[in-house]
Formats: structure tokens, C-alpha cells, sequence
């Protein structure tokens, strides 16, 4: 067994069925820590699928995921978040009635909080200076500072997506899945999100799993990728592998170009 | 087996109009995604309005029944129709009161008007009886069962076969979709309403003659409609009438087993909420995806600084303090209003806080009352230890009562819980656990405080100490994550918080409070009793709460003022009487104000809110690949098998080897 393997996220033979409709057939893939690995593919890949499913909102039919060398195959959302794993949602599912501070704060405190009622009703003060010294640190990241007293349900979506990395940025989760980050920014926003994304791994040596559409943000951070098709693995490279590749052009880039 | 015919005679008689009532209901909430509770209170109305007609002015009952049973209802579809349209996209709790509120003042208004107490209901079908196998059998029995029966065979036939019933089924499985092929989802959601709303008219007339005609008891009619609704997993309508047919069956045997059994005998009528609890607890949530879209919160700034705020809480508790110089004789009514302004605080905290429905508060508070009685009087425990304790024997019953919210969320979480608080009321209340047979208990004051006046102040402390009490938690973590779980549940799960500990948790404390306003209510009227707690008393202080939504923390004191001061100072009592009809159409009115508050659509992913209802179809056929729908639809993105619907118009160039 080399290091590697409990180093980061690892999901083998991972299969999602929907009564006949298998959206995901035997997926296996690797995101270690350290590394922006991209999951990229066409509309209905099962990128989305494969994404609930390593974050325990989906159970698969068959297959593992395993967290820094643990199966947590069989967990529930929380107690993965509570091993580090935490994710971003396409639709930026944010707390929308609470501030931009408290979004971010919560980003963390839910994780200090875990499943202990006791933790949940009260903030020891050790834990209200680390969340408030983490809520800083992102706002600061993140460029949200003129926002923090803002309603989430106000923002812009580029805004919006930089709430919900914010959110778990503030957790301090060693591994993030970001869903689609890109949809619905303008070119500016997405070259700033992939510039944050990049310092915070550098920083924290965080691993990084990225679904994504945008083809140029995924070439410029990603170090290895991932291509998806139908629910199978077709290619896997590097950004010039992929980009130099027949199948994935067929597949993906194909129905772009055309 | 031949002594248990006759009762099996009463239950399908019985069973067969609450499948057709729950068929009627289950039709509405399909298309239009509102639940009506105010289902039975349809029922109620045509009953009356058929006895109004006969009774009261003499009509030949045929006409009777044509006028209250065929050309009432499109009148009332009609707004139904409208408040449904109106509530679209509202909050699962605003969706609730709306319809909780219209129930309140139409059952209010009835009671008002012909008076609280049971009539005689005219009979119009022949009453002879025929021997069926040694059976006797009513010919009205007869003959209602087979109308229900009929009436509900030829609408499933209709609901398959015909045009506008393939149409209906389509408003269930994508109304967008619908209105694409040129047909009006709104015609074909004020079918089902006109048809929802016979439905309930018929079981309301069929039934009435059975049960007397009692607002409150034809309101409650829905309930037992609610537990074959569940039978049929709020979707099949063939389950759906079997489970009326079930319940009443098991009712009426359950009449022959608790006869002669004092601690059975609240079993029969009971049973129908037995069956929707337990439903909904082994069904859970992969069957009942809740119907209709969620949209976020809407955004406003608060109405008070915090500084004004204090600066308000200051002046209320000093004008409190200054009431029994003021009141005069009325102090007594003020006393019962500092009781029901912790009873509003807890049941604030849960709903407005944590944004989870509870239809079983008014059970806590009785729980805490009986407790009370039992500890001080009973056991003669300090009176503090006795109050304190109270409130403690209510927290193991508040966390049952969060079992549901577990597995539920939203409305199938209201219906469990007030299924739950009528089977406490029916089941225990008299009992001697709780109040006894005679459903009184002794209760006292303290010692240095039984004075009016001095005890006036006890409750100020308390209600003063559950005020901050609540408004600590909200400032908390706890009220932290509650909020942020009433905004989103997924994505607080996924940053590591155990959301089924902090429902729980919420439950328990607001239980908690609520079994000392329980315990006090016995101290101030020095006798504990259930009466004042009935199911019926939960919706009616969910729709109050509500009423004054708009006063955000202060909403409990207002609520209290409102429900306990105000009929004290009306001159009339016509006023009083109508009360409740305020209470409803006010909360009503608030709901569809805050739907209509709302944006139209949410940022981003707009498809993946809207969709949402086409997850659940009548007669699914798979719960699993439901569930997993579900979750993914929750998590979002365009995950499960609509994938596979969007991808058969994706264009697939070269390389395409499918």
C-alpha cells in the first residue's frame, strides 16, 4: 500500500444506479492531497451523481470511498464532514436569510459543533476565537470584507460562490469537492475563484476535486484530470494529455467545436 | 366471528366515506402541492348548510342535498383554487397555516353561528334495516357506503381513463410541461379542487347523521382522512381509499375490544391517528419527498435596532410589572396571558427559529400540567422542584415527538406531530397518567405567594426568565445552526453538523418551557386539566403565532395578549365568539402575504426547485429510485434520472457510438 492511498480521497469501482438507468458504471479515481484534480465531462456524465455520492448524499450501488485511507462508504454527511470532506453545491445552497459573516462562520462552527448536543448549544470560548480568526481570514481571502453584513440572499452569484468556498475554506476541510463553481460568473470572476483556489492549496496543501464546465479554468488549475462520459472513465492525463486526446475531444470538446 | 359482523358493517360503513373524503384530499395536494387542512371544515360546511336548509327553512331534502352537496362546493373551489395559487412557492409553513387558518375560521364561524354544542342532524335516508347473513344491516348504511364506494370507483375510472384525468396526472408529473402542449395547468388544477371539494361535501353529508353534526368533530373528519392519505403514502388513490376503509374497520373493532376497559377506552377514536403516526414514522422520508418548491427566506432588515429593541423590553417588563395596579379584577386574566406568553415562546422558538412545524404543542403543555399536579400535590414536592420537574417530564415527550422530524421535514412533520398530540389527547389524557377519569386534578400555588398579586409576579419571573432563556438560544450556536438549518439542512450536514441532534435538541427545549407553562397554567387556575389543551388548541396557536409574525420577537407577546386579554375586554359576547374566524382568516392572510413576498425564482439552477414535484407521482413505482432522487435533487444539480430525460435532446456529434 504506498502513501498515496491514504493521502487524499480514493473511490474505486464506485457504480450509481436509478432503477434501470446506471448513471455511474465502475468509476475509480484518485484525488490526493496537495493537487487540484479535475472530474470533467459532457451533460450528464454522472459527475454531479459521483460528486453526491463521495459526499454521503447518495448511496452507491456498489463500490468504496475512502478518506485519507478510512472507508467512509457507509457514513453519513456529517461524520464525513467531521473527516475532513467538505463541498460546495452547484446551486450554492447558502444560508440565505444570515449574513455573509455568519455563512462563512458557520463554516466552521458546524464542524466544532459535530453531533454532540451539548457542543451544539454552546460555543466554549477557545472555539469562538478560532472561528472568528478563520471567518477573518477568509473574508480577507475571499474579498468579502465590504460584504460581511450583507444577507447571502442578496448577493450576486459571483458573490454567492465565493460565500459557499468561503463556508468551507472556514471549515478547514483537507479535502474539498467544488461543484461547477465556474456557472454563472463572467470570464473576471472565474480567473479570481481559480486564483483563490490555488493559493489555499498551495497554503494549506488541502486537496482539491473539481467538477467542472469551463474548459479554460480547468486547463489553468487542475494538475491532473479526469474525463467522464455515460458514467465511465474515458481518458485520464494531465491538461495536455487531455487536451491532445481524440476520445475526449469525440466526447466532450467534439460537440462544442462542432 | 359472527359478533364481530356488525361492527365490520360500521366500519366499512364509515371507512368507505373516510376513503373518499382522504381521496379528495390526496387529489388536491397531488396538483396543486397545498395540503388542505381545512378539508374537513368543506365537510362541516355542507353538513350544516344541508342541515341550515332542511331544518332551519323547511326545504325538501333533495333540493337540500343538491344545493349543499353539488353547487356549494365550486363556489368554495374556486377560492381554494385561488389561495393555492397564491401560496406557490411559499414556505412549507406559510402552506400549512394558510389552510390551518381558512380551517379555524370556517369551523369558528360555524360554531359561532349555530353554536358549539352538538345538533341533531336530519334524517333523510330510510333507516330500516335489512338482514344481510344474520346481520342487521341500516339501509343508510347501505346506501352511504355504496354512494362513497361509487363515488370513489368512478373516479379512479375517470382519474385513468378519461382526458381530463390523464391531464391531472400530468399537472402532477410536470405542470411546466403541460402548459407547453397548450393545456392550462390552472383549469385542470380547479377540476381537482371542484372535485376535492364534492368529495369532502359528500363524507361531510354521509357522515353527519352517523356522528351528530358537531363543527369541531366533522373538522377532525380530515384527520381520520389524513391516516388513509398515509395508507396510501399520499399518492396512490386505490391505497388511498383501502386505507379509509381500513381505519374505519379498525376503529370499529377497536370499539369491541376496549368495551368495558377504562384505560382502552380513548382507543377507538384514536386509532386513526395511530395509523397516521406510525405511517409516517416506517414510511419516512424516501417515500414523502415534500410536495412543491422551496424558496429561500426573504430577505429584510430587522424592524428594531437592537438598542430599540431592549429599550422596548425594558418598557414592556415595567408596564408588566405596573398590571395588578391597572387590571383591578381582571389581574387573573393577565396571569393566564404571562402562561400563554411562555407557551408562545416556546412554540416561537421552534417555529419561527428553527422553522420545523409542530402540531403537538398544546400536548406538551398538558403533559407538563399533569405532571405538575401529580409531583406537588401527589407526591407533595416543593412547589419550585414540582414546576421545574414538570417541565423536565415534558422533554422525553418532546423528543418523541422530534422522532418524526428526523425521518419528516415540513408538512409530513406537522401531520405526524399533530396525529401524535390527538393520539396523546385521546389515549392518555384521561387516564390516570395524566388527568384521570374525571380530567381535573388538584393543583396549587406557593406557599408565600397564592395571592393573586403575588403570584402574578412569580409569573412574570418565569415568563420574563423563558423570554431570555429563548432569546439566549437564539443567540447561541444552537440559534445559529437552527437558522442556518431552516435556510438549508444538505449543505449544514455537509459542514459536519449532526442536524438530527440539533432538531432534537430544539424540540427538547422548547418542550422544556413548555412544561412549566403547562405546570404554571395548573397553578393559576389551581386545578390541572386538559381541556383547554387540545389538538385544536396547537392549530389554533400555530395560526395566532403566525397572525403576528410581522412583530418578529415580539410576536409571543402580542399572540398572548391577543388570544388570553382581548376576549376580556370585549363587551359582547357575539365578539368573543367570533374571535376564532379573525384569528384564521388573519393568519391566512399573513401567509399569503409572505408567499407573495417572495422572488419568483431563486438565483442560479432554477429547474432544480421547480422539478422537484415531478420527483413523486401518483402510484410511484419505485420507492428506492425515488429516494435516491431525492437525495440528489436535494444535493443538487441535474443528478438521477432526469439526467437521462435532459440527455435525449443533447446533441451528440462525432464519435457518438450510441
Amino acid at each position: 500500500m504506498t502513501s498515496s492511498e491514504h493521502d487524499g480521497l480514493r473511490v474505486d469501482g464506485l457504480t450509481i444506479a436509478f432503477g434501470g438507468n446506471t448513471a455511474v458504471d465502475g468509476l475509480s479515481f484518485a484525488a490526493p492531497r496537495g493537487r487540484i484534480t479535475g472530474l470533467i465531462g459532457p451533460n450528464g456524465a454522472g459527475k454531479t451523481t459521483t460528486f453526491n455520492a463521495c459526499s454521503g448524499l447518495l448511496r452507491p450501488s456498489a463500490g468504496s470511498v475512502r478518506l485519507f485511507g478510512t472507508d467512509i462508504t457507509g457514513r453519513g454527511p456529517a461524520a464525513r464532514a467531521q473527516h475532513g470532506l467538505g463541498r460546495t453545491f452547484q446551486r450554492m445552497d447558502l444560508f440565505d436569510s444570515l449574513t455573509v459573516e455568519q455563512n462563512i462562520a458557520l463554516g466552521l462552527e458546524a464542524r466544532l459543533a459535530r453531533s454532540n448536543p451539548l457542543k451544539q448549544l454552546r460555543c466554549p470560548r477557545r472555539d469562538r476565537t478560532s472561528v472568528r480568526a478563520a471567518t477573518e481570514a477568509v473574508l480577507e481571502l475571499c474579498d468579502l470584507g465590504p460584504h460581511r453584513g450583507d444577507p447571502a440572499g442578496s448577493l450576486s452569484t459571483g458573490q454567492r460562490r465565493l460565500v459557499d468556498l468561503g463556508r468551507v475554506l472556514a471549515g478547514g476541510f483537507d479535502m474539498l469537492l467544488l461543484d461547477e463553481p465556474s456557472s454563472g460568473l463572467d470570464s473576471a470572476e472565474t480567473r479570481r475563484f481559480g486564483r483563490i483556489v490555488t493559493r489555499v492549496v498551495a497554503d494549506s496543501g488541502c486537496g482539491v476535486l473539481l467538477v467542472e464546465h469551463d474548459m479554460s479554468l480547468v486547463m489553468s488549475i487542475c494538475e491532473h484530470l479526469y474525463v467522464l462520459d455515460f458514467g465511465k472513465m474515458i481518458f485520464e492525463g494531465d491538461p495536455a494529455d487531455v487536451r491532445a486526446s481524440d476520445a475526449v475531444r469525440a466526447a466532450y470538446l467534439g460537440s462544442e467545436a462542432a | 366471528m359472527n359478533d364481530l359482523l356488525p361492527f365490520l358493517v360500521v366500519g366499512v360503513t364509515t371507512g368507505s366515506i373516510y376513503g373518499l373524503a382522504a381521496m379528495g384530499l390526496v387529489l388536491t395536494y397531488k396538483t396543486s402541492g397545498i395540503f388542505n387542512f381545512a378539508h374537513g371544515a368543506i365537510a362541516a360546511l355542507a353538513a350544516y348548510a344541508f342541515y341550515d336548509l332542511t331544518t332551519l327553512r323547511g326545504l325538501p331534502w333533495p333540493v337540500a342535498l343538491l344545493l349543499a352537496a353539488v353547487v356549494l362546493p365550486p363556489v368554495l373551489a374556486v377560492s381554494l383554487e385561488r389561495m393555492a395559487r397564491g401560496l406557490a412557492g411559499a414556505s412549507v409553513t406559510m402552506k400549512i397555516v394558510a389552510t390551518v387558518g381558512l380551517q379555524l375560521a370556517i369551523t369558528g364561524a360555524l360554531m359561532a353561528h349555530y353554536g358549539a354544542a352538538g345538533l341533531p342532524f336530519p334524517t333523510f335516508l330510510p333507516v330500516d334495516t335489512v338482514t344481510v347473513s344474520g346481520v342487521h344491516v341500516g339501509i343508510d348504511q347501505l346506501i352511504s357506503a355504496s354512494v362513497a364506494a361509487a363515488g370513489a370507483a368512478a373516479f379512479f375510472l375517470f382519474f385513468r381513463l378519461s382526458s381530463l384525468g390523464v391531464r391531472m396526472r400530468a399537472v402532477v408529473d410536470d405542470p411546466d410541461l403541460l402548459e407547453l402542449t397548450g393545456t392550462s395547468a390552472f383549469a385542470v388544477r380547479s377540476w381537482a379542487w371542484l372535485i376535492g371539494s364534492w368529495f369532502a361535501a359528500i363524507s361531510g353529508i354521509l357522515l353527519a347523521p352517523q356522528i351528530g353534526l358537531d363543527a369541531l368533530l366533522l373538522t377532525l373528519l380530515v384527520v381520520q382522512a389524513y391516516g388513509a392519505a398515509a395508507v396510501g403514502m399520499f399518492a396512490s388513490l386505490p391505497l388511498t381509499y383501502a386505507g379509509g376503509l381500513l381505519i374505519g374497520v379498525l376503529a370499529a373493532f377497536a370499539t369491541t375490544i376496549a368495551a368495558g376497559s377504562q384505560a382502552l377506552a380513548g382507543l377507538p377514536p384514536a386509532v386513526p391517528f395511530l395509523v397516521l403516526f406510525v405511517v409516517l414514522l416506517v414510511a419516512g422520508r424516501s417515500r414523502l419527498a415534500d410536495a412543491g418548491t422551496h424558496r429561500p427566506a426573504p430577505v429584510s432588515a430587522p424592524l428594531l435596532t437592537p438598542r430599540a429593541t431592549r429599550g422596548f423590553a425594558v418598557a414592556a417588563t415595567v408596564l408588566a410589572a405596573a398590571v395588578p395596579l391597572l387590571a383591578g379584577p381582571r389581574l387573573p386574566v393577565y396571569a393566564n396571558a404571562l402562561v400563554f406568553l411562555l407557551i408562545f415562546t416556546s412554540l416561537y422558538l421552534l417555529v419561527r427559529i428553527s422553522g420545523q412545524v409542530s402540531l403537538a404543542h398544546a400536548a406538551l403543555v398538558a403533559v407538563g400540567s399533569a405532571t405538575f399536579s401529580h409531583l406537588a400535590v401527589g407526591a407533595g414536592l416543593p412547589w419550585l422542584l414540582a414546576v421545574l420537574l414538570a417541565g423536565a417530564a415534558a422533554v422525553p415527550v418532546g423528543a418523541v415527538v422530534a422522532i418524526p422530524a428526523i425521518r419528516l421535514s415540513g408538512l409530513f412533520l406537522a401531520l405526524a406531530t399533530f396525529g401524535f398530540g390527538l393520539l396523546l389527547e385521546r389515549l392518555l389524557y384521561r387516564s390516570g397518567v395524566m388527568f384521570g377519569a374525571t380530567g381535573t386534578l388538584p393543583a396549587a400555588r406557593p406557599e408565600h405567594f397564592s395571592s393573586d398579586t403575588a403570584f402574578y409576579y412569580v409569573l412574570l419571573a418565569f415568563a420574563a426568565g423563558g423570554m431570555v432563556l429563548v432569546a439566549a438560544v437564539t443567540r447561541s450556536r444552537l440559534g445559529r445552526l437552527l437558522r442556518a438549518m431552516a435556510d438549508s439542512p444538505t449543505s449544514l450536514a455537509t459542514l459536519g453538523a449532526g442536524i438530527n441532534v440539533t432538531r432534537v435538541t430544539v424540540f427538547c427545549v422548547s418542550a422544556f418551557i413548555a412544561g412549566i407553562a403547562g405546570a404554571l397554567h395548573a397553578s393559576v387556575s389551581q386545578s390541572a386539566t386538559g381541556t383547554p389543551f387540545t389538538a385544536y388548541a396547537s392549530l389554533t396557536w400555530l395560526a395566532v403565532l403566525v397572525l403576528f409574525s410581522v412583530a418578529r420577537s415580539a410576536a409571543p407577546v402580542l399572540a398572548a395578549l391577543f388570544l388570553t386579554v382581548a376576549p376580556a375586554y370585549s363587551s359582547s359576547d357575539t365578539a368573543v365568539d367570533w374571535m376564532p374566524v379573525l384569528f384564521g382568516l388573519g393568519a391566512m392572510l399573513v401567509a399569503l402575504h409572505e408567499a407573495s413576498a417572495r422572488p419568483r425564482t431563486t438565483t442560479g439552477d432554477g429547474t432544480a426547485g421547480a422539478s422537484s414535484r415531478a420527483r413523486e407521482r401518483i402510484g410511484a413505482p419505485s420507492a428506492a429510485r425515488e429516494r435516491l432522487q431525492a437525495a440528489a435533487g436535494r444535493a443538487g444539480g441535474r443528478a438521477g434520472p432526469d439526467t437521462g430525460r435532459l440527455r435525449v435532446g443533447r446533441p451528440r456529434q462525432q464519435g457518438d457510438t450510441r
